[in-house]
């Protein structure tokens, strides 16, 4: 398939922010969950700035992931592919399909994991510390997106700086 | 209510699959206003045992109801003897209507 330069170089250009995204992402996650995250640690978050930045960082990393690779990368490779585009729901689903994704309903459910990561507005330290653990436990999963969109990418000879 | 029967039956197994057979899902907030229009579906779902992985439940509760509701927002809140019971609950209880 014949992929204009513009796209390709869309394309080119999200690459390397999910490479950065998911580096930052990885590198976050194993600062904050040296052990699993308890409504222990939850508790701390008001006094201990130190931990609270740490959290900040890894929910906004892990949105930033997310959003970059469901909202963006997903719609831009199917473009790519000659796929017809529709809601953000039926673009995960055709992920799924395409292999991309494990799961388009686990991705929907993940998206609205992050509303109970915020400290300041989650007034429940039992919510707020199982869905951190739950989002660390989803780390995983946008690693691998990543990983399988990219090699996607890659093998069909798209990170070249003239088409194949 | 503007939830019409077929929704209501996919969403009563949504919960019952999601918290068990004893939960208890109310529909609360502006759903229950038939003269408006749109809006988010906001749900209450009570569960009577402590619930293992509260977050994820709410979340993957909401984004599945979310698909039998034809991509339309829903908010799940989540009662529960391990939650703390803050005035969102006071609220739905009071005003929600059991489905």
């Amino acid at each position: 398939m014949t992929v204009g330069a513009d796209l390709r170089s869309r394309l080119r250009f999200l690459v390397r922010v999910v490479q950065r995204e998911s580096k930052h992402l990885l590198a976050t996650d194993s600062r904050v969950f040296t052990g699993p995250f308890t409504v222990e640690c939850a508790r701390r978050l008001d006094g201990d700035i130190e931990l609270s930045e740490r959290v900040e960082a890894f929910v906004a990393r892990f949105s930033r992931l997310q959003d970059t690779i469901g909202d963006k990368l997903i719609p831009v490779l199917l473009h790519a592919l000659g796929e017809p585009l529709g809601a953000v729901v039926d673009n995960l689903d055709r992920a799924e399909r395409l292999g991309w994704l494990p799961s388009a309903d686990e991705w929907l459910a993940t998206r609205k994991l992050r509303n109970q990561m915020i400290h300041e507005y989650v007034e429940d330290p039992a919510i707020l510390a199982s869905a951190l653990q739950a989002g660390h436990e989803r780390v995983p999963m946008l690693i691998m997106a990543s990983t399988t969109l990219l090699t996607e990418i890659e093998q069909r000879g798209w990170l070249a700086d003239v088409a194949p | 209510m503007r939830l019409d029967a077929e929704h209501i039956r996919q969403l009563k197994r949504l919960a019952a699959e999601a918290g068990g057979s004893q939960a208890r899902l109310r529909l609360f907030g502006s759903r229950l206003d038939d003269h408006a229009v749109g809006g988010d579906v906001d749900l209450l779902l009570e569960v009577p045992e402590p619930v293992l992985d509260p977050a994820w439940l709410v979340a993957s509760m909401a984004a599945r109801a979310s698909r039998i509701l034809d991509g339309r927002k829903v908010d799940v809140v989540l009662a529960a003897p391990n939650i703390a019971r803050l005035p969102i609950h006071e609220a739905a209880m009071r005003q929600g209507v059991v489905l």
